[in-house]
């Protein structure tokens, strides 16, 4: 019965009525892609281990404050956070700032996109840093604090170190999700890669959508997979010899 | 003059009261072996003259300071007092080198020239110069052990606190970080070392503190202390702890 | 002379049709009479035309022009309780759901363009729309000069920014092109002030406007940037079925009907919240009745 006709080179056909091309799209939508997802990584490492350092702190304040700023970012599904960011916040602020944000702030999709996305994915890091932290010998805190370092300089140069090493595995999976993530960034007006798919299977491509959101997908799962290549290259540089994870 | 004063110091975990009005003196140059039962107390009363246990009550007085006073500056003192853990704690992700050197950098600000050559002096005297740029996960035990002291003296600190070192070490390995343990008794230097080693207590310790359920019921010159404990408790740990089994 | 064999011709051809059908069925029609069932593709949320009502129905423009293609099959097929099914489609699903047979016709608000004519075929077309600016009332936009340097919406997956860009280089301005991943937050972007204007399909922003919490601040302003007819879609390279189809619309088109629904669901109070959108037939639609075609833009 079924009588679709397959076209795979459609990416490479002419927009209609343009001298563009499909594929340029795509491109152009990759880019901003790989730029709102690195961006809001960068983001979300800093201000993740701050946040899951801050955690398991003994002032109680602090880690409190922590606690809950992991709980509301991580429980908010990220296109209701984005659509506060971008539609609510500006209508909370002075009016004038509003309308700068409304109106004159560059890029405003992209800039609230890896501000949103970092702050969700910073959360979700925070556990990941605080779960790394823990899994750390007791001992290796009083073993820094005993030769007269700080708290800061046992966390900077003792405990942060290992952590990261032990939670390189999960922040692995969450690193390849920040791309997947960013496609929520076209429901606040980033023309990323997901917005291009939906603008050129909408009306512009109506008649092969399967195979553009196919090639999309394959994009997609080779950003994902180049992110783990990375992170297994990172993982293997900064493995210490002879330390095998998990254990004492 | 000493260097370490406990003074009616109490410590309760919750309900748990694990240090029972502990006065002790240590003076400069003393070699002090504090040993009890487990669950005696001895491992929190080590680790309170550095505060990695706080107390409850009572005063520590730790080279004229007063440990116990949130006034003091407890890093500055932490680095005068030089700490060898049970487990060793050795930081995993730096070489035997670094491990040695990262506090002399951090703390006291020194050169990471001058920092490292003392770290090769140190690790020629507990006989380790070899394995400076080895990871802690590629030694054994025993290795590890001397350079945690060596790290704890790189600080050159003017106390050392042992907390049950050799506990943690398989047999055949005791033996070595005992040796280096006795060499720097002889040094002079202050040292207070909960162990069960009664062996290096009688060799090299000034004193024994005797330590039950968070109280210290003896103190005597190890002579003394081994033939005849006046207490009926230390009798009985002295007959557990030397019979064959151990 | 002319006459009579053009008649003759016709007699013979339709004798022939009628012979075919009666004897032979194909492509949908005969899909429909073997299953004993036809599956109605309709949207959920395409109002006026394809949209769910408060008890989960399909109803619409669109939808009262298919139950008459419905009730042609029936009558074509003899079979007066044939099995209709409803199953909802998207804009990303519509034509896979088409070509594949799971829909064997669709019931919405779907261009007749020559691209998707590759893919599908429509029947004639049933309304036409065009694109347009819908602006706050107070903004002072009448036309496509006074977007220059000013931020523009357009739905994801339309092609209305196409409209602003060719017109920028005519007209000299320069646009912002923003968008809005659905109608409802392409009309919130100029409710906030994000965007001063939404260029969409004249029937689209009736609707949002209607449903906005006051419709009187916005309107509806400037040229029509672009016509595009909707109609009703089905399989391709299928005759019988498209004949039908053709018939049944031609007819209701003919007999003045089309108008009657066309009034119920454009010009009265409709469901779910008895909102008037008030769009009386554009000449263009009314061509298309007088001349009823298929040609794709």
């Amino acid at each position: 019965m079924s009588q679709y006709q397959w076209d795979w080179l459609v990416i490479f056909e002419n927009v209609t009525d343009t001298d563009e091309f499909y594929y340029q799209w795509l491109i152009s939508g990759l880019g901003w892609t790989l730029l709102i997802a690195l961006s809001a990584w960068v983001i979300a490492l800093i201000l993740g281990t701050i946040i899951g350092t801050a955690r398991t702190l003994p002032n109680k304040f602090v880690a409190g404050i922590a606690t809950a700023y992991v709980e509301l970012f991580r429980n908010i599904p990220l296109i209701v956070q984005l659509f506060m960011w971008f539609f609510v916040l500006p209508e909370m602020v002075p009016t004038n700032i509003g309308n700068w944000m409304k109106q004159d702030m560059p890029h405003p999709g992209i800039i609230t996109s890896i501000i949103g996305l970092g702050l969700f994915t910073a959360a979700r890091v925070a556990e990941q840093i605080r779960t790394g932290i823990l899994a750390l010998p007791r001992g290796q805190k009083n073993a820094g604090l005993a030769l007269g370092l700080t708290l800061a300089q046992t966390y900077r140069h003792v405990l942060l170190p290992m952590a990261f090493r032990v939670v390189i595995p999960p922040l692995t999976s969450e690193f390849m999700s920040i791309f997947k993530n960013s496609a929520v960034a076209y429901s606040i007006t980033a023309t990323e890669l997901f917005f291009q798919m939906k603008q050129i299977t909408g009306d512009y491509k109506p008649a092969n959508q399967i195979e553009v959101v196919t090639i999309v997908g394959l994009i997609y799962i080779l950003v994902a997979f180049s992110a783990n290549r990375i992170m297994t290259f990172i993982e293997r540089r900064v493995q210490v010899p002879g330390y095998i994870s998990g254990g004492k | 003059m000493s260097i370490i004063r406990f003074v009616n110091v109490n410590k309760w975990f919750k309900q748990l009261h694990v240090l029972k009005n502990v006065s002790l003196e240590i003076a400069q140059g003393e070699v002090v072996v504090v040993c009890g039962p487990s669950g005696s107390g001895k491992s929190t009363l080590i680790r309170t003259v550095n505060q990695l246990e706080p107390i409850s009550d009572g005063e520590i007085w730790v080279i004229d300071q007063n440990v116990a006073d949130h006034r003091t500056d407890i890093n500055a003192l932490r680095a005068d007092v030089g700490f060898v853990f049970q487990h060793f704690n050795l930081y995993p992700h730096l070489s035997v080198l670094d491990n040695i050197t990262l506090a002399p950098i951090k703390v006291r600000k020194q050169s990471r020239e001058a920092a490292e050559q003392k770290a090769v002096q140190l690790l020629e005297r507990v006989g380790l110069a070899h394995k400076k740029d080895a990871f802690p996960s590629q030694l054994s035990g025993g290795q590890q052990q001397r350079v945690a002291i060596a790290r704890g003296l790189a600080m050159e600190p003017k106390i050392m606190l042992f907390d049950e070192p050799t506990s943690a070490l398989d047999p055949e390995m005791i033996g070595e970080v005992l040796q280096v343990m006795k060499d720097l008794a002889l040094s002079g230097i202050t040292m207070m070392v909960v162990t069960h080693e009664m062996g290096f207590a009688r060799e090299v310790a000034h004193r024994v503190v005797f330590l039950d359920h968070g109280e210290v019921l003896e103190q005597a010159t190890p002579a003394e202390f081994f033939s005849a404990p006046k207490t009926d408790r230390a009798k009985q740990f002295l007959k557990q702890i030397l019979s064959p089994m151990h | 002379m002319q006459k009579r064999l053009a008649f003759l011709v016709a007699a013979v051809s339709a004798s022939f049709i009628g012979h075919a059908q009666a004897n032979e069925l194909t492509g949908t029609l005969k899909k429909i009479k073997d299953s004993g069932s036809i599956t109605v593709g309709h949207r959920e949320s395409s109002i006026p035309f394809s949209y769910l009502d408060d008890a989960q129905k399909p109803i619409g423009y669109a939808m009262d022009l298919c139950w008459k293609v419905v009730d042609a099959v029936k009558k074509e097929l003899k079979l007066p309780n044939l099995a209709v099914k409803l199953n909802p489609v998207t804009s990303q699903t519509r034509i896979p759901l088409i070509t594949n047979g799971t829909v064997d016709i669709e019931c919405g608000s779907t261009t007749n363009s020559k691209e998707r004519q590759k893919q599908v075929a429509f029947g004639v077309s049933t309304y036409v729309t065009s694109v347009r600016m819908l602006t706050k009332a107070d903004s002072g936009v009448k036309t496509l000069d006074d977007l220059n340097g000013k931020a523009v919406v357009t739905t994801t997956g339309t092609t209305s920014d196409r409209y602003i860009k060719q017109n920028e280089k005519g007209h000299n301005i320069d646009v912002k092109n923003v968008y809005g991943k659905d109608h409802a937050e392409s009309f919130l972007m100029v409710e906030s002030g994000r965007a001063v204007a939404f260029v969409m399909d004249d029937v689209l922003l009736a609707g949002l406007i209607a449903n906005s919490k006051s419709p009187k601040d916005f309107m509806i302003a400037g040229p029509a940037l672009s016509v595009e007819p909707y109609g009703i879609m089905i399989r391709k390279d299928d005759p019988q079925f498209k004949k039908l189809v053709d018939d049944t619309l031609i007819g209701l088109m003919k007999s003045g009907e089309v108008e009657k629904i066309y009034n119920k669901w454009f010009t009265q109070p409709i469901p779910p919240k008895n909102i008037n959108l008030n769009l009386p037939m554009s000449p263009q639609l009314k061509e298309a009745i007088k001349n009823p075609n298929d040609n794709g833009v």
